[in-house]
């Protein structure tokens, strides 16, 4: 059960440090697994692995080319993390307009001779 | 007269799992510091008008914990918790970061104060779990490469208010 928290959830998806190193590599387009492997000095069972979750959670897509599988980058699927950063942006920034207002008050409150 | 620096934060995403936001306010260190880590003050700013803060408990030292619960106005609770990981009064905090509402969202939030001519910078500093685990693995390499960074930052700021 451990396993289905991993392949269910795009936040925990690219939680994993290596995974995010395969995303960043497919932003330049298709790539085989074995130019993955190239690229990032893993061995092929690892990244094999971790296209296998990211293909689950839907932000890489794949398709077959001769003897070849061509993986694709779908950026998509990274929208509940933009919309999740969006809502935490608009809070923290009322937040701290009412920290701001907060410390004026208190200092306008004690005697300045200090 | 002091500037309105309302909606000012700077939000910046380095990475997909980092967040770091910068906001300055017309506060000396010492008193931007106490409002951020002592309940009786953390109350007063924290939440919005129509919200209620019903739980605010800051246990500010290396391995003490804090909660903090939040009652909105149609009565949802949100309940953000963690663990001091560093404790520098008055510069600095690490801490564990947890929102009970994104269970998936688990961060370390580091907290850093700088004062320039009266003026004080906070940055906080948002990552997922292992990135922040990355980042204190490697050392100070990155917190000095953020300082660096804000004093950049700072300085730039400054020179927007005199060409202003």
């Amino acid at each position: 059960m451990a396993r289905s928290s991993t392949t269910a959830d795009v936040f925990n998806a690219v939680a994993e440090t290596r995974r995010r190193e395969i995303l960043d590599t497919l932003i330049d387009g298709e790539k085989a697994v074995g130019a993955i492997v190239s690229d990032l000095s893993l061995s092929q069972p690892q990244v094999s692995k971790h296209l296998r979750v990211l293909s689950e959670v839907g932000l890489v897509s794949s398709r077959p080319e001769g003897r070849r599988r061509l993986y694709r980058l779908e950026p998509s699927r990274l929208r509940p993390f933009h919309e999740w950063l969006a809502k935490y942006e608009q809070t923290l920034n009322e937040r701290l307009d009412r920290m701001d207002e907060y410390l004026e008050q208190l200092q306008q409150g004690e005697p300045s001779d200090t | 007269m002091t500037p309105d620096r309302h909606g000012s934060a700077v939000v910046v995403f380095p990475s997909e799992l980092e967040i770091v936001t910068t906001r300055e306010f017309d506060a000396p260190l010492e008193l931007v510091f106490e409002v951020l880590t002592k309940p009786e003050h953390v109350r007063n700013w924290f939440a919005p008008f129509t919200d209620v803060v019903t739980e605010c408990s800051i246990d500010l030292r290396v391995g003490g914990d804090y909660h903090i619960v939040v009652v909105t106005e149609d009565g949802a609770e949100c309940s953000f918790r963690g663990t001091y990981i560093e404790v520098e009064p008055p510069t600095r905090t690490v801490a564990t970061w947890l929102f009970e509402g994104w269970p998936d969202a688990d961060a370390v939030e580091t907290v850093e104060l700088h004062e320039t001519d009266g003026v004080t910078t906070l940055t906080m500093r948002l990552a997922f779990r292992d990135q922040a685990g990355r980042d204190h693995m490697t050392t100070s390499d990155g917190q000095a490469d953020s300082l660096d960074k804000l004093e950049d930052y700072l300085a730039s700021l400054q020179r927007d208010v005199v060409s202003s």
